[in-house]
């Protein structure tokens, strides 16, 4: 388990509880995300992993526990705070949310033109550096409704980076994307992560890709870190989670069913069985 | 306020959730305006949007104010006739335009045209995450994208209130005098003598002005507070312009009290 010695964490999370609905998400989670490594986010569906990324980047808040970024306790930061953390946090969303008003250059612009006065000649130069980096910037003019799947996340990571963060939150960015264009974002994550030494979160469910570019899994179920270790040491199966998970089991500690009343009850049997 | 701002009403039947939707207009309203002095950094935004809204809007509100003016002329023609003061052709025309129809009409005209493309627009934004993405980018969408908006349809609605009426100075014209052979002196010097330029044309714009922030506030706080579905979108579209028509209606009444 994480303990509040770990230095080298870039977040803490420490008992951290939501509830959503009357429903618990988070029932004490605890996790550390090592500075400077890609981790991945591991879990069954619904499971809160995409909540868990919302609570790092402030736009939920908890009912207990914290989250420290960077030192910085998250739950309890106030507006102009959280903005000055957000500008230093890369967030590629799963739909990659480009401007549909702006064309890919502009988008990748954006978080420029709002934090910083630059002179317009640099200004270009660093949006064509980002989509150099990312194989776009012959498609800088183009529109996002030009653009696949596979070249909007590119985009969408371009904007993400503009600014060099010190942390990249990746929400399920392999759904959808073709063999081309999943190993052209794998490579992305890999580079950046080791060229710039960007801490990176990834939340996704394709254990294959996790397993070229994760150094470190968090497999969380039923609102608690369930496992942890290199995808390697998971892969293994040691435990019932980790079984049911990688194995890809259909029944096990996430049962099969969705938890529900009498099933004969429920279709009228009862005095029958009676 | 955040943009996973929702309107959470209790379920308490119509009376309440229409209470609850009102505070949180209210609330919304308060964000708006508190938002003003950030939103003003995005100047560009804001004439960007009263192109969109003021601008693009030009040709129905010229149409629809050529057309109401000629249908008055035409009807009041024929009314003033019966009594011999078709000499007032002008003056009434005038009058009604300014102090009532221009207001009136431009507003639902607006609502239909300009309103629901903000509602449909923000709600769009909302619902493939662009407003989550301007969050994590550090982008306040109250002052980036509602503020902008709601400011230039409360620019743009004054304006285009005077055109509507100008037009329908202009309809009433050819009616009046080119068709109907009421003489062009009489038609102009009886307007410009009985229509007061305090009294009649600046209240008329006061209305203008109220009923742009009203249609502009309900615009954007339905765009901004729509379920993430196409569902959802399209209902809040609806809601815009009956929202804003039925408030639009019910406002003429009490500030033409008010402003008599």
């Amino acid at each position: 388990m994480p303990t509040d010695a770990d230095a080298d964490a870039l977040v803490e999370v420490r008992d951290l509880t939501t509830m959503l609905s009357g429903k618990a998400v988070f029932d004490g989670l605890s996790l550390d995300i090592p500075r400077g490594k890609v981790t991945a986010i591991m879990g069954p569906s619904g499971t809160g992993k995409t909540t868990l990324l919302k609570h790092i980047t402030g736009q939920m808040r908890p009912d207990r526990g914290t989250l420290r970024v960077d030192g910085q306790n998250v739950p309890t930061l106030g507006r102009e705070a959280l903005y000055a953390l957000r500008e230093r946090i890369g967030y590629l969303f799963q739909n990659s949310a480009l401007l549909t008003d702006y064309d890919v250059f502009e988008n990748v612009a954006f978080p420029l033109r709002q934090h910083a006065r630059l002179p317009e000649v640099l200004l270009r130069n660093i949006v064509l550096t980002k989509l150099q980096a990312v194989g776009l910037r012959g498609a800088a003019r183009l529109m996002p409704s030009e653009l696949s799947g596979g070249m909007a996340r590119r985009v969408a990571l371009a904007r993400a980076i503009v600014f060099d963060p010190m942390l990249i939150l990746y929400d399920e960015p392999f759904v959808g994307l073709d063999p081309i264009a999943l190993n052209q974002v794998l490579k992305l994550i890999r580079t950046l992560n080791r060229t710039l030494g960007i801490t990176s979160i990834l939340v996704a469910h394709e254990f294959a890709a996790v397993r070229q570019v994760a150094d470190g899994v968090h497999l969380i179920a039923n609102g608690r870190l369930v496992a942890s270790g290199t995808p390697e040491q998971l892969a293994r199966g040691e435990s019932d989670w980790t079984r049911q998970f990688f194995g890809g089991e259909a029944d096990g500690p996430v049962p099969f069913q969705y938890p529900a009343g009498d099933y004969a009850e429920a279709l009228g049997f009862t005095g029958a069985a009676a | 306020m955040s943009a996973d701002m929702k309107t959470k009403a209790p379920r308490g039947g119509m009376l309440v959730d229409g209470l609850a939707q009102i505070g949180a207009c209210g609330l919304f309203l308060l964000a708006l305006l508190g938002a003003i002095p950030r939103s003003l950094r995005h100047l560009r935004e804001i004439s960007r949007q009263v192109w969109f809204v003021g601008a693009m809007s030009l040709v129905i509100i010229m149409i629809s104010g050529l057309f109401v003016g000629m249908v008055l002329a035409l009807q009041l023609y024929y009314t003033l006739s019966i009594f011999g003061g078709t000499a007032a052709l002008g003056t009434v025309v005038a009058l009604s335009l300014y102090r009532e129809l221009g207001p009136v009409i431009t507003a639902l005209l607006f609502a239909g045209r300009a309103g629901t493309a903000m509602t449909a627009e923000i709600g769009l934004m909302r619902a493939t995450d662009q407003l989550a993405a301007m969050e994590m980018m550090a982008v306040d969408p109250i002052a980036f994208v509602a503020t902008p908006r709601f400011l230039a349809g409360v620019i743009a609605m004054p304006l285009l209130a005077n055109v509507f009426s100008m037009l329908g100075l202009l309809g009433a014209h050819l009616v009046g005098v080119t068709w109907l052979g009421v003489d062009n002196g009489t038609f102009w010097s009886n307007m410009t003598s009985n229509v007061d330029v305090w009294k009649d044309i600046v209240n008329g714009t006061w209305k203008a002005l109220a009923f742009g922030v009203v249609v502009s506030l309900i615009a954007v706080f339905q765009g901004y507070t729509a379920p993430p579905t196409s569902e959802g979108v399209a209902y809040a579209t609806t809601r815009t312009v009956v929202f804003a028509s039925i408030v639009i209606l019910a406002l003429d009444f009490v500030m033409t009290a008010f402003l008599m």
